[in-house]
C-alpha cells in the first residue's frame, strides 16, 4: 500500500446469527460504506456459514476502495454464535473478503460490550 | 436438575424467579457474590465486581435441585440454561428506571442487540441445553410460567430465534 494511503475503520458487529458491518474515516465521524446486514445462517453449529457475511463485505470493500481508502482498522463488535473461533464465523469471514477484495487490514480489535449488574464475568470467559 | 436462568441484566430474571411455582431452590447469585465475596477484583469502569467462577461453583457446591438466577448463571455447571431476552430498547429504559447509569444501560443493551449471552450459553452448554426465551411483551407471570415448562421438560431447545441486531 502507498505510503500515503488512507485509512478507515471497519465496525463489525456481530450477533449469533448475523453480522453488519460500518466503514468510516479514523474519527468515526463519516460513514463512508454501511451494510444491512449478512445472515450467518447456521445448519448446525460447527458448519456456521458466514457466506452472506463475505459477500456483504465484499461489496463493502469494492465501495470503499472507490471511495480511495486503501486499509481499515477493524473493530469487532459481539461474540458471533462461535466463541472458540475469534472472531466469530461472520467476523472472520469479512475480515478475509476484505483482505481478498485488496484492502489491508491494519489492527484488529475486540470492543465486544460486556454485560454487568454490580457483577461481571472474567474476561476470556465471555467475550473472546 | 440444575437449571440455570440467565440473561442480559434487566430482561425480567430476578422478577420472574421470584414468583416461580416450584420444589426447586431458588438461588440469587449476584447477591452471593457481593455478599459471601467471590470475587477477583473490582471492575471500577462498570462499577461492577469481577466474579471469581470457581468460589461461585465451590460456594453452590453440589446442590440438584436449584434454579440459579444470574446474567452469569451459564458460567456454571447446569443440566438446562433458560436464556431471557428482551428488546435492546425496552431493556434500557428499564434499567434506567431501575437507577442505572446511563453508560451501564447503554453496553447491556448492546450486549442484548449482539446475543452475547445467548452465544455464551450455546458455546457453553449446546444447543441442545439452551431454552430461549422472548420476554419482551410477556408479563412475568408469564415468564415464570414458560420456565416453569423448561424445568418440568415440556419445552423444546430454541437459540436464536429472535434477532435485535437492527437495534445498534
Ligand atoms: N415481564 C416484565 N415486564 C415488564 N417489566 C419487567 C418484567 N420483568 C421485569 N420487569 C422490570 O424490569 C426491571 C428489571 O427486572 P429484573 O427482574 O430485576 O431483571 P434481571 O434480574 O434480569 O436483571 C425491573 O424494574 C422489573 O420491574
Ligand atoms: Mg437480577
Amino acid at each position: 500500500m502507498a505510503e500515503d494511503g488512507k485509512w478507515g475503520v471497519a465496525h463489525v458487529h456481530a450477533s449469533f446469527n448475523n453480522t453488519i458491518m460500518t466503514v468510516t474515516d479514523l474519527t468515526g465521524a463519516e460513514t463512508i460504506a454501511k451494510s444491512s446486514g449478512g445472515a450467518v445462517v447456521k445448519q448446525n453449529r460447527d458448519e456456521a456459514s458466514p457466506y452472506a457475511a463475505m459477500q456483504m463485505a465484499e461489496q463493502i470493500a469494492e465501495e470503499v476502495l472507490a471511495a480511495g481508502i486503501d486499509g481499515v482498522h477493524v473493530r469487532v463488535r459481539g461474540p458471533g454464535g462461535n466463541l472458540q473461533k475469534s472472531p466469530g464465523p461472520g467476523a472472520q469471514a469479512t475480515i478475509r473478503a476484505m483482505a481478498r477484495a485488496g484492502l489491508e487490514i491494519g489492527r484488529i480489535e475486540d470492543v465486544t460490550p460486556i454485560p454487568h449488574d454490580g457483577s461481571r464475568a472474567p474476561k476470556g470467559k465471555g467475550g473472546f | 436438575m440444575r437449571v440455570a436462568v440467565t440473561g442480559t441484566p434487566g430482561t425480567g430474571k430476578t422478577t420472574a424467579t421470584e414468583i416461580l411455582d416450584t420444589d426447586l431452590d431458588v438461588v440469587h447469585l449476584n447477591e452471593a457474590i457481593r455478599e459471601k465475596g467471590l470475587y477477583e477484583r473490582v471492575d471500577e469502569e462498570r462499577d461492577s465486581v469481577v466474579v471469581d467462577l470457581d468460589a461461585a461453583s465451590e460456594w453452590i457446591g453440589d446442590r440438584d435441585d436449584i434454579v440459579i438466577d444470574s446474567h452469569l448463571a451459564h458460567h456454571l455447571d447446569a443440566d438446562r440454561v433458560v436464556v431471557l431476552r428482551c428488546r435492546p430498547d425496552v431493556l434500557e429504559e428499564r434499567l434506567i428506571e431501575r437507577g442505572e447509569g446511563e453508560a451501564s444501560a447503554a453496553e447491556n443493551a448492546e450486549s442484548e442487540a449482539l446475543d452475547v449471552i445467548l452465544s455464551e450459553a450455546v458455546d457453553a452448554h449446546g444447543a441442545e441445553s439452551v431454552y430461549e426465551i422472548e420476554a419482551t411483551e410477556r408479563t412475568p407471570g408469564d415468564v415464570a410460567l414458560e420456565i416453569q415448562s423448561v424445568v418440568d421438560g415440556e419445552r423444546e431447545p430454541s437459540a436464536g430465534e429472535v434477532s435485535y441486531i437492527d437495534y445498534l
